[in-house]
């Protein structure tokens, strides 16, 4: 028990030293939030407090630091780095929970190729020295499925879904990109130990950049597991409203709870966020590849 | 039957696939960062005994299917089917060559075997794990190998062919591992 929970520290230690290093600075921010995430996939846990003092109200665990982090770096606090907990509802298996703990680091003036470098580096620190693949999302389609997935339509992924056996019945082109993805890619994946993929279809742009057919955001996967999500971050208030109306409409369809538009992050807008690369770890998934 | 949801998919359960009663090996629950929950499922079909992985979004169903196993004791076989009984109800079960595949290599009389039953019609038989055959037919034994290295076919009275060690005579009993057709001992 003890050796598990000194090999926990010591990987603690190296990623605040790694910080330390480059003048990142370690914040915390609030772990209880108004708003629930907007994110089409992922479900707040909710609390309601105060009700035995008359002031009764509905709070949120947070599911990532993100939004709180970005009012941060519109602020003015430069390159920042947090370690926390994370919660979120509705997830379970053998690789989630809900709740587990979360890295997650801005760095201004990086795009996204600059933040996979420097992430080579951490893990390299933390002893992940394997051989560094980077693969676009096109790339791994075409080589592993035959698949030209920028170019393939909704109704011809359908097809190919159907030829596989698999469901069809799905509402947005992204999701049929998705199961494919966990379908033919992901255990392929398991043989590479240290493997990025990167530029994902604009579809699934989440809160990246987009260019011509691409999201500029990339995922981490070590030994096929998913380990890391990062992007070019968007900048202007326009972009995050645009974001989080279009994913709150898909809850609607999708038959989800229904969420507000958080307005008091969009309030803290008052300038655009600095350009900055972000990317949010799944500590525990590394301690369990770090031997 | 009732419909399974995958949150309520786990080894063993056994489910209809594409017109096939299937058992899952294997559930792995995948949840993108950003995107919605599937499960990625290793099935075994039960009939053909092939290995199928299947994807689904997380809360499709699909229908049970109606599979169930027996120890039955192996009687006889009369040429065109393979007799079975139930120990302990001493109902008999007559199963076609078509689903014995390679479980006909190993069948001793009087052994208790699993038959699996979809829909009350056998579709597959599983023989114990060793059993003991004897040695019908291998070239001469050779005087003083007891390290068993090299090694000879051997085919038994049931009609397995079995790599043994060069000590072994017609005649002779031995174990054999049903899963992996090894020798596995003198009986």
């Amino acid at each position: 028990m003890r050796n598990v929970l000194i090999k926990r520290q010591r990987v603690i230690q190296k990623i605040r030293r790694f910080f330390e290093q480059q003048a990142v600075l370690e914040v915390q921010t609030p772990t209880l939030l108004n708003t629930p995430t907007s994110d089409v996939y992922i479900d707040s846990i909710s609390l309601n407090i105060n009700a035995n003092i008359g002031m009764q109200s509905t709070q949120y665990l947070h599911t990532s630091p993100e939004l709180e982090m970005k009012k941060l770096l519109v602020q003015g606090s430069g390159d920042i780095y947090q370690i926390c907990q994370v919660f979120r509802d509705n997830e379970y298996g053998e690789c989630n929970s809900n709740e587990f703990t979360l890295l997650e680091y801005y760095r201004l003036g990086f795009d996204v190729h600059q933040l996979m470098a420097d992430m080579v580096n951490l893990l390299q620190i933390l002893g992940i020295q394997d051989k560094v693949y980077q693969l676009s999302y096109a790339q791994v389609f075409s080589q592993y499925a035959d698949i030209d997935i920028l170019n393939t339509d909704f109704a011809s992924l359908k097809v190919i879904a159907l030829k596989l056996g698999l469901s069809t019945d799905f509402a947005w082109i992204e999701e049929l990109q998705m199961l494919l993805f966990v379908h033919l890619i992901e255990p392929k994946l398991k043989n590479l130990p240290l493997c990025f993929i990167y530029d994902y279809p604009r579809s699934q742009s989440a809160l990246a950049k987009t260019e011509h057919q691409v999201a500029h955001r990339f995922e981490l996967y070590l030994n096929g597991i998913e380990v890391a999500n990062g992007y070019d971050e968007l900048q202007t208030k326009g972009e995050y409203q645009q974001v989080f109306m279009r994913e709150i409409a898909k809850r609607k369809q999708l038959g989800k709870p229904i969420l507000q538009i958080d307005t008091l992050f969009l309030s803290k807008f008052n300038k655009p966020l600095p350009q900055c690369a972000g990317v949010a770890i799944g500590v525990d998934r590394l301690l369990a590849q770090i031997s | 039957m009732a419909n399974y949801a995958t949150n309520q998919f786990k080894n063993g359960l056994k489910l209809m696939l594409d017109g096939n009663p299937c058992s899952i090996v294997n559930n792995e629950m995948v949840k993108p960062g950003k995107g919605q929950a599937f499960n990625r499922v290793k099935f075994k079909d039960l009939i053909t005994g092939k290995i199928l992985i299947k994807t689904f979004k997380s809360g499709e169903s699909l229908e049970g299917a109606d599979v169930m196993e027996l120890d039955l004791q192996y009687l006889y076989n009369d040429g065109s089917a393979w007799h079975f009984m139930d120990p302990n109800s001493f109902e008999q079960y007559a199963i076609d060559g078509t689903y014995m595949s390679d479980a006909k290599n190993y069948l001793v009389e009087q052994d208790i075997c699993t038959v699996t039953l979809w829909n009350d019609n056998p579709i597959s038989v599983t023989p114990p794990n060793h059993v003991i055959l004897e040695v019908l037919d291998t070239d001469p034994g050779l005087k003083g190998d007891t390290a068993g290295t090299g090694g000879k076919p051997a085919t038994m009275s049931t009609g397995a062919v079995v790599q043994v060690p060069l000590f072994v005579d017609i005649g002779d009993k031995i174990k054999v591992d049903t899963r992996t057709n090894e020798y596995a001992g003198r009986a």
